[in-house]
């Protein structure tokens, strides 16, 4: 064996991905640029990070209604998000039990059972099998076949605030470990609803990039690269809503543990004292309605600082980012190709804001969007300039002595310091060594 | 009612050429990357719109693109900047449109709305097949005809799909 094998992963590993092989690729301020361009990572990742981990998987308001159903993957493997008629939501594998058919062929519908249309089989919403063609032909056994080939349901299933989570591990942390301290950044998105409930009912609008998906993700907390990946925006469009200058701004990183990072703007807005800045400063009277129902609910002060504040930029490891008033999701189709699924969130019964929200959406996000058509293609020329196997690292070490720790996590008062990704990686590697997620070893 | 809807099949034939060579002329400014040209195209009341489906209703659901006429200038005042990177430099373009057809007059706002059929191929990276209808609504002004809306229904609007920065 010579000392790196054709992709440039050390042999070690290339032998086998033993303990500690994925440590030496993660230093405090660096890591080896394979992390996004070998297959084998890849591979690992996906059992490790999504089969294994806690994964975002939908939101409940996708599936108001008992019938509701929405299919998914996770870790490439289909799955089907239904509400029985019991009202449960549940996440099943999108797969006859019997010969492997897919089940469910669209993407959202309502039904009270999914028919396979190979055979015959048919399972009721709840996952039970409720009907089996010219059952004589299993003989006594049917009750038995009846019984025990139901539809597979994700081991573990949680939800918070209606976002629903999946682990196809049957073991492991709680959701609640997994979220930590991220818990807030959901709490502080609903806080914006009067009800507390948000909706994402607009579709998902899916953008194939030609990058790794760790790319998507550690950009989205990226407090350096809006200069200059967006300059057209700032040259064209309308300035930054706040400064990006450290000296001129409250504005800060956070790694918030378990790989969970964000931009925080509260402090700022704070500062600033000013409703609606994340909002293209819209001025309450335009929504009246809206305001009235959050005051309602929050009381005077209350709303004003929900308004103050607004929602959150955090990242929830591995696959959720809480875009401000959209949600993004991640598939990774290959080590160079992934999904990025996005949808704003809408407020139930409060249209005003949220025809506002669905152009602001269009604006920024999706395949033709100001912001993410240039995140889509930095991220293809990232995978394209890694192929350069020299220099080995990718350097992350801005603000690196500056990050200090508090109640909150690791934080740092520079928003381009890259301290959400130094947290990212260090989760990253000890997840796929297998020493945080508490999943059964295998 | 101000709008007719045309469903008799011998209408399609009688779209005026005028028409046609517009929709030409356009479908080469946006090949050509030829932004402002373009942009000068539409008229006040503009939308240009990229549904994720033929039948979304946009004031529920998201779309690809949902520009007014002011979206419409910041995004080619995006283009112009040279900076727009997922455009620099332009994906090179060339799209043909036939099947004309006119699908209903708007006397009242003095709109004619011609559907097509076109196929575009897009080299960026590699070559990408981009295919679809097209509703074009054409006004005729006193200083020529100008472009009231224009909607572009995706054969792959139920995604994924890659960038779209270019003008579609």
């Amino acid at each position: 064996m010579t000392v790196t094998d054709q992709a440039g992963l050390p042999a070690e590993i290339a032998a086998g991905l033993r303990p500690g092989d994925i440590r030496a690729l993660v230093q405090p301020d660096r890591v080896r640029g394979l992390v996004y361009t070998d297959p084998r990572v890849f591979d690992l990742e996906m059992r490790r990070i999504f089969r294994e981990g806690w994964v975002f998987v939908a939101h409940e308001s996708e599936v108001p209604e008992p019938g509701d159903y929405v299919t998914k993957r996770i870790a490439g493997e289909p799955y089907v998000v239904a509400r029985g008629k019991d009202g449960v939501v549940r996440v099943l594998a999108n797969r006859c039990t019997h010969r492997g058919n897919r089940l469910c062929n669209a993407e959202k519908g309502n039904s009270s059972s999914f028919r396979c249309p190979y055979h015959g089989w048919t399972f009721s919403n709840d996952g039970s099998l409720s009907g089996v063609p010219m059952r004589e032909g299993y003989g006594e056994r049917f009750p038995e076949i009846r019984a025990s080939l139901g539809l597979v349901q994700a081991p573990r299933q949680e939800s918070y605030r209606g976002f629903t989570f999946a682990s196809l591990a049957p073991g492991g942390i709680t959701l609640a470990e997994h979220l930590g301290n991220a818990r807030h950044a959901i709490d502080r998105l609903v806080a914006l609803s009067p009800t507390g409930s948000i909706q994402l009912s607009a579709g998902w609008m899916k953008h194939r990039m030609r990058c790794n998906w760790k790319m998507v993700m550690e950009n989205n907390v990226d407090g350096y690269h809006a200069l200059f990946t967006h300059q057209s925006v700032y040259d064209a469009v309308r300035p930054a809503k706040v400064s990006h200058v450290p000296s001129k701004t409250e504005t800060m990183v956070r790694d918030m543990g378990n790989g969970h990072s964000e931009i925080d703007y509260a402090t700022e807005y704070r500062r600033l004292d000013e409703e609606f800045v994340w909002y293209g400063r819209l001025k309450r009277e335009k929504v009246p309605g809206y305001i009235a129902a959050l005051e309602e609910a929050r009381g005077v002060d209350g709303a004003h600082d929900t308004l103050v504040i607004g929602p959150p930029h955090t990242l929830i490891f591995p696959n959720l980012f809480i875009a401000e008033m959209n949600i993004m999701t991640v598939e990774p189709l290959s080590v160079s190709e992934t999904i990025a699924y996005t949808t704003p969130v809408l407020i139930p019964g409060h249209p005003e804001m949220n025809s506002r929200t669905l152009r602001r959406t269009e604006g920024a996000m999706g395949p033709a969007g100001f912001l993410i058509a240039d995140d889509g293609e930095i991220g293809a020329r990232n995978q394209l300039g890694l192929a350069a196997r020299e220099p080995e690292w990718v350097v992350l070490s801005r603000g690196m002595e500056s990050d200090i720790t508090d109640a909150t996590g690791r934080v740092n008062r520079d928003k381009s310091a890259e301290t959400p990704q130094r947290g990212w990686w260090q989760h990253w590697a000890a997840v796929l060594e297998g020493e945080t997620t508490g999943a059964e070893a295998q | 009612m101000t709008e007719t809807i045309f469903t008799d099949p011998s209408a399609p034939a009688k779209v005026d050429p005028e028409l046609v060579a517009f929709i030409y002329h356009e479908a080469r400014l946006a090949d050509e990357a030829r932004y402002s040209e373009w942009e000068a195209l539409w008229d006040d009341d503009a939308h240009y719109w990229v549904p994720m489906s033929p039948d979304a209703d946009p004031e529920t659901q998201v779309s690809y693109i949902n520009d007014n006429r002011a979206r419409i200038r910041s995004r080619v005042a995006q283009l112009n900047t040279g900076v727009r990177h997922s455009q620099t430099p332009p994906s090179v373009l060339r799209r043909t449109v036939s099947n004309f057809e006119v699908v209903s007059e708007a006397p009242q706002a003095g709109t004619v709305t011609v559907a097509s059929n076109f196929v575009l191929v897009e080299y960026r990276f590699e070559t990408t097949l981009w295919a679809g209808r097209y509703l074009h609504t054409i006004r005729a002004a006193q200083s020529g005809l100008r472009l009231a809306g224009k909607t572009v229904h995706l054969v792959n609007a139920g995604g994924p799909i890659p960038t779209m920065s270019f003008l579609i």
